[in-house]
Formats: structure tokens, sequence, C-alpha cells
């Protein structure tokens, strides 16, 4: 289902073997999309927030696995919105321009538009959305704001280790295709995610989700009930007024 | 002066209205939001508004649905021989010349349209609540989801048909929604044993 921008559609490219799990990432993002801090508690891992919230679009996920050499192997990702080209979110979403896509293929949101309704969160194969304080959307925009004006999103502009890479989706996935990365998480996945992962090992063993997929009962009610829906009731009104025309009202007379 | 009999009494009539406004209401800016009609959305004012509006114009649907039963429920359950046949000759809504079987008060095709709204109404009622208030549930948002978008569409296909043959199709039955009543010519007509039950025939 590749949409109208594939051509040109941009995309961010993470490549969590080189992210050192500095966060500032999340800082930059802050920063530019001016989101309050978060109170959070200690729960045992350097990750915090412990998940995407209203006022947290990316995280890094931290994971600790077992390993030969050290007592432990820790691995750092960066989580947030992936701009699906096929988008659980936009799909089931009620409210016409809440959600959106932009020309450079990324998801944005408007606020106002928004009625709060909270059925994106339960479409989206990544849990990604979130609600502010007055149950309104939010949630990574892929900064359309800065790259519409040609600017690199914040997160990836501060990013000091090439960990995250803005730019062109086809070139940022062959690049990495030629760095031997023999996995390209997102690639086909959902018509295509504008947020691609390189790896070399199991996407898996850094908690990325296997085989994503929007839930089958959405993908049902949009090809199959909303169209049932419209020939139904087009189907009854025509046959109301074929009836009408063939059989015509009930008449008393003719009652035995 | 022609004689006339009462169908509905004054409660069942206010009732009535309430539960179609609201069902009318709901479906519209259900098909609203279903399609994203921009449309729709300007006619409320929205569709924030129109958010707002479904959501408890549902509770008012739930509510006049549940006090229909205090009419409807009871009659909705029987069914006789007589009923049986009338599916026979489809209710001789497909041609005027079939012999259709007395009928009483309700035909059976009107008692299961009311149990098909009944049901599908409770259904669509919990569902909308749940997608409107329960949070972090997700088997349970997509459920409900799925059952209310199911529902609409038991909707959106009975209630136009309802609304056809108690109006353009039967002529004079729409009186009955207004001012509970029918000749009495009529009724022994339509609705024999009704008649006979109540010591008119
Ligand atoms: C107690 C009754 C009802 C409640 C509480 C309710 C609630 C909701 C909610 C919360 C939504 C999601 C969008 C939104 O937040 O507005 C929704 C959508 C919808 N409702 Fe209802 N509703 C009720 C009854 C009905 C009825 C009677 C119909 C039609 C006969 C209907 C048709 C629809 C449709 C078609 C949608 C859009 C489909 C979708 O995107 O899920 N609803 N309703
Ligand atoms: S990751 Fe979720 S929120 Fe982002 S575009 Fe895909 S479905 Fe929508
Ligand atoms: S919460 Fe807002 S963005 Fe999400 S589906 Fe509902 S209206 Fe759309
Ligand atoms: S692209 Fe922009 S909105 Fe998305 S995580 Fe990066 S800084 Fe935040």
């Amino acid at each position: 289902m590749a949409n109208d921008n594939t051509k040109n559609r941009k995309a961010i490219l993470v490549t969590p073997e080189v992210c050192i799990g500095c966060r500032a990432c999340q800082v930059a993002c802050k920063s530019w999309n001016q989101l309050p801090g978060i109170k959070t508690k200690n729960n045992g891992t350097y990750q915090n927030p412990p998940d995407l919230a209203s006022a947290a679009f990316n995280i890094i996920r931290y994971s600790e696995v077992p390993s030969e050499k050290n007592p432990v192997r820790w691995l750092f990702v960066s989580r947030r919105c992936m701009h699906c080209d096929d988008a659980g979110c936009m799909k089931i979403c009620p409210a016409p321009g809440a959600l959106y896509r932009t020309k450079e293929g990324a998801v944005a949101f408007d606020r106002d538009k928004c009625i709060g309704c909270k059925l994106c969160v339960n479409a989206c194969p990544f849990d990604v959305p979130r609600y502010d304080a007055d149950g309104k959307v939010t949630k990574c925009h892929l900064c359309f704001d800065r790259i519409g004006a040609g600017m690199q999103p914040a997160c990836v502009k501060t990013c000091p280790t090439g960990a995250l890479r803005f730019g062109d989706r086809a070139e940022l996935v062959s690049t990495a295709k030629k760095d031997g990365f023999g996995t390209i998480y997102g690639e086909e996945d959902l018509g295509g995610l504008g947020t691609v992962y390189a790896f070399k090992e199991e996407p898996k063993l850094y908690g990325m989700t296997d085989d994503p997929a929007i839930p089958s009962s959405v993908v049902f009610w949009h090809t199959v009930l909303k169209p049932f829906a419209v020939a139904g009731l087009g189907g009854v009104v025509a046959a109301a007024a074929i009836h009408y025309l063939a059989v015509g009202p009930h008449k008393e007379e003719e009652e035995v | 002066m022609t004689e006339m009999v009462r169908k509905s009494s004054g409660d069942e009539i206010l009732n009535h209205w309430v539960l179609a406004v609201s069902c009318i209401l709901l479906i519209i800016s259900g098909y609203g939001f279903l399609f994203q009609t921009e449309a729709i959305g300007s006619l409320f004012g929205g569709f924030n508004t129109m958010k707002t509006v479904h959501n408890w114009v549902g509770v008012v649907f739930i509510l006049s649905l549940l006090f229909s039963m205090r009419h409807s429920f009871k009659d909705a359950l029987e069914y006789d021989e007589d009923d049986r046949q009338w599916f026979k000759v489809a209710g001789g809504y497909l041609s005027h010349k079939v012999k259709v079987p007395p009928m009483g008060k309700y035909n059976p095709g009107q008692k299961l349209y009311y149990l098909a709204i009944l049901g599908a109404g409770i259904a669509i009622a919990l569902s909308g609540f749940a997608i409107w208030l329960v949070q972090g549930n997700q088997t349970l948002i997509l459920i409900s989801h799925l059952v209310h978008n199911v529902s609409f569409c038991i909707f959106i296909i009975a209630v136009p048909v309802h609304i056809y043959l108690s109006t353009l199709a039967n002529p004079g039955t729409f009186q009955i929604m207004v001012n509970g009543t029918l000749p009495l010519e009529v009724a022994k007509k339509r609705y024999p044993k009704w008649m006979k039950a109540a010591g008119k025939m």
C-alpha cells in the first residue's frame, strides 16, 4: 500500500548498534516541542521515563541481555512513532484531519481536530499514541515543522553518534545494507515504516515487535464493514423505492 | 363520526419519539465518524461537539430503549401459528394479492424488528460506553469497536425499512405515532385477533 509520497519519502534510520544511550535525543525532542519534565521513580533501570508519554515522544529502551564475555550486554534502541505507510492510527481515527500525512510521508497530528476518542492507540501496532491532560493525541510527528523547512528533526540533529539519521528513505535503506546490516526492520512492514532500524542481530533481541500488524478486527472493519454499511443503506433505500413503484402502498380494500 | 381505537398510549408515543430522534441523531453522527464526513461534522458544529452530542444522546437512546420494553417486550416474545404462516406469504408485503393470516396487535415482522433493535441497541450502547469511558484495555476496546460497528450495520439497514413501512408503504400507520389512535374499521381489518381479544369484534 505505497502512498503517493513513496518516491520522495523521508525517514529516520536508527542504528541501535552505535547508540550509546546518552538520551540527548529525548532532551532535544522535549526542548523543540516544549514538553514538560515527567516525575518518575527509579525502577531499577536507566530507562527513563519508563515508557512513551504525552510529554515523551521518544525514549531509549534499555534492555539487558545475557552475554558470554561480560556479565551482561546492554542494548539501546530508540522508540518513537514509526510513521507507518499503512497506519492503523489513521485508519481508525473518526475525526478528519486529526491525524494526517505530510508530503514527506510523516504521520502528524492536529490537536484541535482530535476529539479525544483514544481509538488510535488501540489500532497502533506499536503502542505509540499518548494523550495529554485534555485527552488529545500526542506523539512523535517526525518534526514535520522542521523538516518542512529543510531542517533535520531535533532528535537527529542532536545525536552525537549517527545512531539517528534522517534523509531520503530509499537512500538510508540502501546505505545501511551496503554497510553490512543484514536486517532492515520496517523495510516492508505495514507498507514500509518511516522509522527504519538497521540491525546485524535479531531485532527481537532489542525488544522489537515481530511481524507488526494492524489488529485484524480493524482491518475487517475497514475492508468489509464500512463498505457493507454503505451498500446496506443504499440497498434498503433502493429496495423501498422499487417496492413503492412495483407493489405500491397497502390498500385496505384489497384485504379479504 | 368514525369510532377510533387507541393503539398506543401517551407515554409510549412520547418515548417512541425520544427513541426515534436520538437514534437518528446517533446514526447520522455515527456515519459522520465512520466516514470522516466533514459535511456531517459541520452540521453538528464540528467533530468535537459531534462527539459530545453522540456520547450523551447515546445515554438518552439507551434509557429510552430500555423504557420501551415496558410497552413492547412481552408482545415481541409471543408467536403463534398465524405468525408462522405470515412468513410464508412474506407478510403480504410483496404482493397485495396473497391472503395474509389474521394478525394480533403486531405482526411477527414488527416483533422481530423490535427484538433486533433491542439486541443491537443494547450491544451498541454497551460497546459505545466502553469506547467512551474505558482506557488501557486494548482487547476490550477493539471488541467494542467491532461490536459498535456491526450493530451499526444492523441499524442502518433495519431503521430505514421500519420508517418506510410505517409511513409510505402503509398509509395511516404514521398517525398512530402522532395521536395513538386509528379508526375501528381499519383496526378490525388489520388486527382482527387483537380486536377480538378486546371485545370489539
Ligand atoms: C449508548 C449509545 C452510544 C454510545 C455511548 C456511543 C459512543 C460512541 C463512541 C465513543 C464512538 C467513538 C467516536 C466518539 O468518541 O464519538 C462512537 C462511534 C460511532 N458510533 Fe456510537 N455510541 C452509541 C450509540 C450509537 C448508535 C445508536 C449508533 C448508530 C445507530 C452509533 C454509531 C456509531 C458509529 C457508526 C461510530 C463511528 C465508527 C467508529 O469510528 O467506531 N453509535 N460511538
Ligand atoms: S507507529 Fe502507530 S502512531 Fe505511528 S504511524 Fe504507525 S500506527 Fe500511527
Ligand atoms: S484520539 Fe484523536 S487522533 Fe486518536 S483516533 Fe481519536 S480523534 Fe483520532
Ligand atoms: S522527530 Fe521530532 S517529534 Fe519525533 S522524536 Fe525526534 S524530535 Fe521528537
